[in-house]
């Protein structure tokens, strides 16, 4: 089911913190606790550095990268408490804007999707989640919503864009009436679901209350054919639930105890559409999760480890897959 | 030398324990170190030796301490308010007292289980005096009595506790000129004290003297370089000697007797320089050289005998020194978020020492020096910057003691510590583009698991890259990452197949037939089953309506067909398409073409319709017959599935399946469907060979009009909410491809059931993916297709089309037709001279213009422009 095709030797000299492919799928970039940010070319199995990011104080958590219609941009957060936005210009990668707005470690940074604009929410362990709009000219705007989570902000994930009522509705030339909404996890055990109000301010829509230690990570699924939302989420507590909101105001939010792993689990990852989740915990292991068609929530696989070893696991009632 | 140490006069035990290594007291021992270059200590001095430097007799001590003290520190995570910004802190050989100095405090508190219990305050007296204004406080290692403080004056202070006054001061040496910053004990002399300060000196006094015995200056190295170079020019006026002499002195931060050599100890400079010097040279220091770029404010000798000296600088960094090489080594450095102020190795913990910063960041940080990125722990008690950090005990890792500028004294249990490095996510996950896996995690995990696994030669499980480990240093804990790209396979998110799809499909041009056929080829070769049967299924009802495909239709879908599913028989049959194409192909082609081509139209089945009924009295006449029979054998299979089973191939007749006489338009509405119409003759051939279950024989056709003739009785209508589920069954899957590829293959026959919404939605989502994996041209081509307005409008969204202004070839900025330029309308016919406001052709080369009429019909008379500019107009 799996298979290594490529490891990346990325010489960082200490742990590896994130790593994101980019939109076309070519390019790999990873940060690690040795401050800095690495760039990949990884096309054709290949492993080219592009780029040896240094400009943060302290472990690198994460990286993020825009939609490529902007250019291409990559946003790292870090424990030194900065935010900084990279950008290639001329085949050069710069730090084009050093955001220090928050108190404390910054642990997640997220782009919107490409139609609100150039948007990226910052999740940080002093409770609040940063959004920095670009406005043009080199200028950021930045909107704060303070304590966010008690104790901290562990991840940030914007949901798709997704317009009410059809797109033959907007009157023309003009731009659709996006609703802009986000989940975030925090040390507070809680998921929120953040949505922008007319005023342009971020307000607490929901609060997803299942897991019962901090949440690492949250993962709102692209909308691929989909009318419904659906978020992942993991913890602390060993376990991913999957929520999934049916009625269109948004307001109903169901949890699915997807699985409940014995360690922590750090990660949730959708592939591309939205039917298989990539879930990686503390036992170092990457499984593959993918609902079945009575709506249970079945492996179809373990990446064990750096090395690939795989281990199909039939859970009960699993069918077959093709 | 294993004795309880309890008692106040333990000192004196002390002493008479390890005697043998001190010099006699009543010896004036600093004077056998005077710095007398004729004059160098010699092992055999009268009276007990000064010890050989090695094996230092520090060394020893602190062995008979472990001994000692090996038991009961017992306590919690606690703090009390000072009544002052603490400077410094020292704790007490017992483990039990600190003392905390300051600019106006200077207390002693004993360190009870619960609670920091104010013992003494030795600022007495009723004007505060300049001298107890503390830079820094030192406790002797030695003699529980005896401490000694620095004045932010330049005074150098000691004090008795064992004195009987309130007044505890017991000398004051005001030999500095500046701020003295640091006061050292040295670890085994009872009476050597060193002074650094600010004035740029250093100076060691004799405890029973009035005054120091010796003192180093930062510049002395400077100074007799400049006594080397002015050697020669020593008879030039333009240089005084003077002057060089005088230079600035650089302030010294920081001073530390070595644990591992008696004579030595270490100074730090403003300027980014270390030095070591002789206590018995004061003229010129052993070594020196440049530790850090900037101030190096602190320094600190590893507990333990190795000849480590760790350097805290302004520049963020710590590093870590061998001094045991000819010249001092760069062991490690940690770099830290702010600058470094004290520096201090945590006890029993090899590669531990904690930090603080002057500035800033108000934390204490405990850093693993093999780490230098990630803080092992980190204490955040303090609210503002921590002045003074001392492990509680030389022995015991756990407890360490503050002082900050907030006023307040803590004691932190490691124990409690935060732990950046656990709280740290360990690992990286991204699913890619193509369904690749990109996965970091921590290395010792990777590589322990790797051993256990071995499987070699397994395609599977390649070779990856582990770093390599320094053999020497043990592994524990210390991070590094490996990171892997996996691939999955289709069942696991791999998008290989959709980027084949999405090129081989065919989505228009052809008639619905072929393009079922075809798709569903496309689909078996890329090994998606599941797709392909739908596509032939789709086939089946669209072109050939009948029972059959129904009931498999029911089936699987009903069942969310997974695979291997009851039209396993149909592909059987496909696998001999080939030869049955051929044949039929062969056959028809002799038979009817030439009637076909005249028929031509968009409708590939109504040509093979109004084929059959053209020619069936000529060609088959046997078919019409058959069709006589029709009703029967419908009612039958209505009645009776398993008839239907298409394991009984007499049932399973689908080839030359014909629609409805009115579904006349066949391809999906795309602009150049009739592009196609040359491949059309071998259509009804293909068709054949598609869904036959027929016997290669003459009965072939014959069967295939028995069903053109049931069509009228279940309309593809009937199938239409069906499909409808069916797509949104694969969007749910994740294959929006599919859902988008069959709404446009099949144009009509299902948009009118699923909501404009819907299809919008998969549209969009459809050409998002598209255009991720760069498949620009499919995605134009489905933005082309899409009947949706909002959709269909995006290949016309980012193209902008600049007007000049015909007369002053300006470009136009406003809509209307007044250039505001020229202030001449710009859209005038050629030909009329007036202005046009509908349809306006012009000519690319001399701009000239008009109505779409007028110009075609001055055309035909003269190819020259009609405004008379002579250009010879070409209008395609």
């Amino acid at each position: 089911m799996v298979s290594v095709i490529n490891t990346v030797d990325t010489s960082h000299e200490d742990m590896i913190h994130d790593a994101q492919m980019d939109y076309y799928g070519t390019r790999l970039a990873t940060c690690s606790s040795d401050r800095s940010v690495k760039i990949f070319d990884v096309r054709n199995g290949g492993q080219i550095l592009i780029a040896d990011l240094r400009g943060h104080e302290g472990p690198v958590w994460q990286v993020a990268w825009a939609h490529p219609m902007y250019g291409n941009i990559l946003a790292s957060c870090s424990y030194d408490r900065k935010v900084i936005i990279w950008k290639e210009e001329n085949g050069t990668w710069e730090k084009t804007h050093e955001h220090s707005g928050h108190d404390s470690s910054v642990n997640s940074v997220c782009w919107s999707p490409h139609d609100y604009g150039l948007i990226l929410a910052c999740g940080s362990s002093d409770g609040a989640i940063s959004l920095l709009t670009y406005t043009g000219e080199g200028q950021w705007e930045v909107k704060k919503i303070n304590n966010a989570h008690a104790i901290g902000c562990n991840a940030v994930s914007w949901a798709p864009a997704v317009v009410p009522g059809s797109l033959i509705d907007q009157p023309s030339g003009q731009k659709p009436n996006y609703i802009k909404k986000f989940a975030s996890g925090g040390c507070d055990n809680l998921i929120k679901l953040w949505k922008e109000e007319e005023d342009g301010q971020w307000k607490e829509e929901q609060k997803l209350e299942a897991h019962s230690d901090w949440v690492r990570d949250v993962a709102w699924a692209p909308s691929i054919g989909l009318p419904t939302s659906t978020i992942a989420s993991c913890s602390q507590d060993g376990r991913v639930f999957i929520w999934t909101c049916d009625d269109a105001s948004g307001n109903t939010w169901s949890p699915k105890l997807l699985h409940k792993f014995n360690d922590v689990v750090w990660h949730v990852s959708w592939s591309i559409t939205a039917n298989i989740l990539a879930v990686s915990g503390g036992d170092n292991k990457v499984t593959l999760w993918k609902e079945s068609v009575d709506g249970q929530w079945v492996c179809i696989s373990d990446v064990n480890k750096g090395q690939g070893s795989v281990s199909a696991s039939v859970t009960e009632g699993q069918q077959n897959e093709q | 030398a294993g004795r309880r140490r309890t008692t106040s006069g333990e000192g004196r035990e002390r002493q008479a324990a390890s005697g043998a290594a001190i010099p006699d007291r009543r010896a004036p021992l600093v004077a056998d170190w005077v710095p007398r270059r004729e004059r160098l200590p010699r092992p055999s001095d009268p009276g007990p030796a000064a010890p050989p430097p090695p094996p230092p007799p520090m060394e020893k001590m602190s062995r008979v301490t472990t001994a000692l003290g090996g038991s009961t520190l017992t306590g919690r995570t606690m703090h009390c308010h000072l009544d002052a910004p603490a400077n410094a802190i020292s704790v007490c050989r017992d483990a039990a007292q600190v003392v905390v100095a300051g600019r106006s405090i200077f207390k002693i508190y004993s360190i009870e289980e619960e609670q920091f219990v104010e013992k003494l305050n030795l600022r007495v007296g009723r004007k505060p005096s300049l001298n107890l204004s503390c830079a820094d406080v030192v406790w002797h290692q030695m003699d529980e009595n005896l401490l000694a403080t620095a004045a932010t004056n330049g005074v150098v202070v000691t004090w008795n506790l064992g004195r009987p006054s309130r007044n505890k001061q017991d000398q004051l040496f005001t030999e500095h000129k500046r701020t003295v910053n640091k006061v050292c004990f040295h670890p085994t002399e009872a009476h050597v004290l060193l002074s650094g300060s600010q004035d740029g000196f250093m100076k060691c006094f004799d405890l029973r003297r009035k005054d120091s015995v010796s003192t180093f200056s930062g510049e002395a190295e400077k100074w007799s370089i400049h006594q080397r170079l002015l050697g020669p020019l020593r008879g030039c006026p333009l240089y005084p000697l003077g002057l060089l002499v005088e230079g600035q002195s650089e302030s010294v931060r920081d001073v530390q007797f070595s644990i591992r050599d008696y004579f030595t100890f270490a100074s730090t400079f403003e300027n980014g320089n270390v030095q070591l010097w002789d206590i018995r040279r004061p003229d010129r220091c052993e070594r020196m050289f440049t530790a850090h770029n900037g101030p190096v404010f602190c320094c600190d000798w590893h507990p333990e005998d190795r000849g480590w000296l760790a350097t805290g600088g302004r520049d963020k960094m710590v590093k870590v020194w061998d001094m045991t090489t000819h010249r001092a080594k760069e062991m490690h450095c940690v770099q830290t978020i702010a600058s470094v102020a004290r520096v201090k190795w945590r006890p029993e913990c090899r590669h531990h020492l904690a930090t603080c910063s002057m500035m800033v960041d108000h934390n204490i940080y405990v850093w693993d020096v093999r780490r230098p990125f990630v803080p092992a722990a980190m204490f955040e008690e303090h609210r503002d910057v921590t002045t003074g950090i001392a492990w509680r005990h030389p022995h015991d890792p756990s407890f360490l003691l503050s002082g900050s500028k907030d006023s307040s004294l803590c004691q932190h249990l490691f124990r409690d510590a935060s732990q950046p490095v656990e709280r740290a996510n360990p690992e990286g996950l991204c699913y890619g583009l193509f369904g690749d896996l990109a996965f970091a995690a921590k290395e010792s995990l990777v590589a322990a698991e790797s051993g256990r696994k071995p499987y070699p030669g397994d395609r599977r499980h390649p070779m990856f890259f582990k770093r390599k480990l320094d053999p020497a240093e043990p592994f524990a804990g210390l991070a590094s990452s490996a990171l892997s790209v996996f691939e999955t396979e289709p069942g696991g998110g791999s998008m290989g197949w959709f980027v084949d799809t999405a090129e081989r499909y065919a989505l228009t041009g052809r008639p619905l037939a072929e393009l079922c056929d075809h798709n569903a080829k496309v689909a078996r070769e890329l090994g998606r089953n599941q797709v392909a049967q739908t596509w032939t299924m789709l086939r089946i009802i669209y072109c050939s309506p009948g029972l059959v495909p129904s009931a498999n239709l029911n089936h699987s879908v009903g069942k969310g067909s997974s695979c291997g599913l009851p039209l396993m028989n149909s592909f059987n049959l496909k696998d001999m398409a080939p030869g049955l194409g051929s044949e039929t192909r062969l056959d028809r082609n002799k038979g009817d073409t030439r009637s076909d081509t005249a028929l031509l139209d968009s409708s590939a089945t109504l040509i093979t319709n109004e084929d059959n009924e053209e020619t069936e009295g000529s060609d088959v006449p046997t078919d019409y017959l058959l069709g006589d029979a029709e009703g029967e054998e419908d009612e039958l299979y209505l009645l009776d599935p398993e008839h239907a089973h298409p394991e009984e191939p007499e049932y399973v007749l689908p080839q030359e399946a014909f629609p409805l006489r009115h579904e006349i338009v066949d391809t999906p509405p795309g602009p150049e469907h009739l592009q196609d119409k040359a491949d059309s003759p071998h259509v009804s051939g293909s068709e054949a060979d598609a869904t036959s279950l027929a016997p290669m024989d003459s009965s072939f056709s014959l069967l295939s009009v028995s069903h053109a003739l049931y069509d009228s009785r279940l309309p593809p209508d009937f199938f239409s909410t069906l499909v409808c589920d069916m797509l949104r069954f694969y969007a749910e899957q994740g294959d929006v491809q599919m859902a988008v590829s069959v709404l446009i293959v099949l144009g009509e026959r299902v948009r009118k059931d699923i909501d404009e919404q819907t299809q919008e939605h998969w549209y969009t989502s459809y050409i998002d993916l598209l255009q991720r994996f760069r498949l620009w041209n499919v995605s134009n081509e489905v933005v082309k297709l899409s009947t949706s307005r909002a959709i269909s409008c995006l290949n016309q969204a980012s193209t902008t089309l600049h007007v000049n202004c015909s007369h002053c070839k300006r470009p136009m900025s406003s809509r209307g037709w007044v250039c505001d330029r020229c202030h001449r309308c710009a859209s005038m016919c050629a030909v009329c001279h007036h202005v046009v406001k509908g349809l306006f052709v012009w000519c690319q080369g001399c701009s000239h213009g008009g109505h779409l009429q007028h110009i075609m019909k001055w055309l035909e008379g003269s190819s020259h422009c009609p405004a008379g500019c002579g250009h010879l107009c070409e209008y395609s």
